[in-house]
């Protein structure tokens, strides 16, 4: 569904991805998980639209996405999930939802907006107990929720997630997982961006790992999540003591 | 959670290419950081960037002269904390060949070989028998390990005489046999002298490893017992067993492709040879964590089937053929160097120059490696006693140091 081939990103002269390549097949659950400043996070701007400077090749269902701009990504089936939530303070929660069907309303009509909208504040009930309240005032949690649910409303092909647990309590990561997994499941195909190495892992098919804008790791799931090298740079794992003492 | 043992089988070709691209430019981004072999090869060729499976042509081959000159740990790319399995094999030349497993090697190692139990029909209702020759232990670990994976109930490599292993076989109720070529044929012949019927055993396949089909064992295994009989391609000393199988249609090897990249190249030039032509067999693995091989040369000898199998695998298929690109000898799965096998003779009877010639044969159902040495005027002695002595001690050196049997006879100079 998404080919991502050779892909490199620059900001200014500086490449920040080197000849990165990946691949999404229909419906499944791909995680690229990496520390902080290894490239995620561009990576998925050069796929969304969102930034302009690099090169190589995205193709998504076949069509060339290279000079396409941010909405018409949208159009082809892409919705993002910014990292931060970036969802629209002043706005009420339901204005906020229907902002994420903004590309469809001449298309597919209000009536399948208003579909989709019921099926938004199903799956987070929360939401349409907060509809009218002004989405500046909800908590990290609601806020995330929100922030899938306006992306849900584009009814995208692939769900792209960026960093979805950052700043929320342990708790409230483990439903948002949760959540992704549910959506997998019902057959939305997601690429998933996370530092949360092994709870992205653990809801994933396979995954892809970023060291300093270089792929050098990717496999099945299970397979990374026994892996040493993810192990230690990230999923926290000290080995300090260990080591030394097999090292001896 | 995705448990899928081949990713590629059921992709087109587009789709398969991408994700070996992905896979080769991992394994050679972790070979560059971690491994300076690796490293300076890559630079030296000049090569900034793989963006085509096809660039790949432009890396320098490795061979077992690298291994040797690096080892023991000079080709691993993890650090030794993090492996779990250090595998030694005799290796051929003066040295032991090593390859090393993190426990992600592992599992993929397990799940390559379970794909290859489930492509010959193998379930978790088997009862799997591996019988392979000391020389292959590290095969015989791995298929007890793929077997297990699968759930099926394995007895692991035991050195039992024939006659008990026909035991095993029939009272057990064993259902599928590893093992070489040689010992099945030993294994059928041993059978009808004691005038077992194939009826009495529960046996429905055998996966033969170690050799290339000589173009009558498989048949005669299969009319003579009644079974199915599937090849399986893997090197004995890394990485391991199982990198093809054969499918039901047995025609021709379907090669794990989302682990391993095959190339054919002709061994004098190291030029690719057309789709369809014979050359050396060359592996890169793609997923390999300790011990990565970028363009290993095997030396056996295959050929490309471009031809879609009726099974419907995508996977690529190679006629396995019965020659070596080199001067090595394939002998139930070990590869020997008949030029050191010359060499370690030399010093085991302590002579400046020996004529002899080499070549292998059959006893008891093991495949062993017969030296016929021409008696000259260095090696001859009038204590006949004396004599005897050399030559056992020769056999024994040469057989503790090639990991197969070694047999030497001696013939008369020719005047």
């Amino acid at each position: 569904m998404l080919k991502i081939k050779n892909l490199r990103c620059c900001y200014g002269n500086i490449a920040v991805v080197h000849t990165v390549s990946l691949s999404v097949r229909q419906g499944e659950l791909i995680s690229i998980i990496g520390a902080n400043g290894a490239g995620k996070s561009t990576l998925l701007g050069a796929v969304c639209g969102l930034l302009k400077n690099w090169s190589g090749e995205i193709e998504f269902k076949g069509r060339a996405l290279k000079g396409m701009s941010a909405p018409a990504i949208v159009r082809q089936g892409i919705s993002m999930v910014p990292e931060g939530r970036q969802i629209f303070s002043p706005l009420s929660v339901m204005d906020n939802l229907k902002m994420g069907a903004y590309t469809r309303f001449k298309k597919d009509g209000k009536h399948r907006v208003a579909e989709d909208l019921d099926m938004v504040v199903q799956m987070f009930p929360i939401l349409k107990e907060r509809s009218a309240q002004l989405a500046g005032t909800l908590s990290g949690g609601e806020q995330q929720m929100l922030a899938i649910g306006r992306a849900l409303m584009a009814r995208p092909a692939l769900l792209v997630l960026d960093e979805p647990s950052m700043g929320l309590a342990p708790k409230i990561v483990e439903m948002i997982f949760s959540t992704i997994q549910d959506l997998s499941h019902s057959g939305v195909t997601i690429l998933l961006v996370e530092q949360n190495a092994r709870a992205a892992l653990k809801i994933s098919d396979r995954g892809y790992v970023l060291e300093t804008g270089k792929m050098v790791l990717q496999g099945s799931a299970d397979e990374l999540l026994v892996d040493d090298d993810v192990k230690r740079a990230y999923l926290g794992k000290d080995y300090g003591d260990f080591l030394d003492e097999r090292n001896q | 959670m995705s448990e899928q043992i081949n990713m590629t089988a059921d992709m087109n070709g587009n789709d398969k290419a991408q994700r070996q691209l992905e896979r080769l430019q991992a394994t050679l981004n972790r070979a560059c950081k971690n491994v300076p072999f690796h490293r300076n090869r890559i630079q030296e060729a000049g090569l900034s960037d793989i963006t085509e499976l096809k660039d790949i042509e432009k890396l320098p081959f490795m061979d077992r002269t690298h291994l040797a000159t690096h080892y023991p740990y000079g080709l691993f790319a993890v650090p030794l904390r993090d492996i779990v399995r250090i595998h030694t094999a005799p290796g051929s030349g003066a040295s032991p060949s090593i390859s090393g497993y993190t426990k992600t090697d592992l599992m993929i190692w397990k799940k390559m070989i379970a794909g290859a139990y489930a492509a010959a029909n193998v379930t978790d209702r088997d009862i799997i028998l591996v019988h392979l020759p000391p020389g292959l232990a590290n095969w015989a670990r791995d298929y007890k390990d793929g077997g297990e994976a699968l759930g099926a109930g394995v007895i692991p490599n035991s050195p039992l005489s024939v006659a008990k292993t026909l035991m095993v076989l029939r009272d057990y109720k064993v259902t599928t046999l590893v093992t070489t070529p040689a010992f099945a044929r030993h294994l059928t012949a041993h059978m009808f002298d004691r005038e077992y019927h194939p009826n009495e055993l529960n046996l429905k396949q055998i996966i033969l490893v170690g050799e290339p089909d000589d173009g009558r064992t498989i048949s005669e295994l299969r009319d003579s017992l009644h079974v199915d009989v599937r090849l399986n391609y893997g090197l004995s000393e890394i990485p391991g067993p199982a990198v093809a199988h054969e499918c039901r249609y047995h025609d021709g090897l379907h090669i794990n492709d989302d682990h391993i990249l095959s190339e054919i190249i002709d061994p004098a030039t190291g030029r690719p040879v057309p789709a369809g032509e014979k050359g050396e067999l060359v592996l890169t693995t793609l997923s390999a964590r300790a011990f990565p091989l970028i363009r290993f040369r095997t030396g056996d000898m295959a050929k490309f089937l471009p031809q879609a199998c009726p099974c419907g695998a995508a996977s690529t298929r190679i006629r396995w053929l019965a020659e070596q690109a080199d001067n090595y000898m394939l002998i139930s799965g070990i590869r020997v160097s008949q030029a050191q096998v010359r060499e370690n003779l030399k010093s085991a009877l302590q002579l400046p120059s020996i004529s002899c010639t080499i070549k292998k044969s059959c006893r008891s159902g093991t495949d062993i490696l017969s030296i016929s040495l021409t008696m000259d005027n260095d090696l001859f002695s009038d204590e006949i006693k004396n004599l005897q002595q050399l030559i056992a001690y020769a056999e024994e050196t040469l057989t503790e140091q090639n990991g197969i049997k070694v047999k030497i006879r001696l013939t008369q100079q020719r005047v």
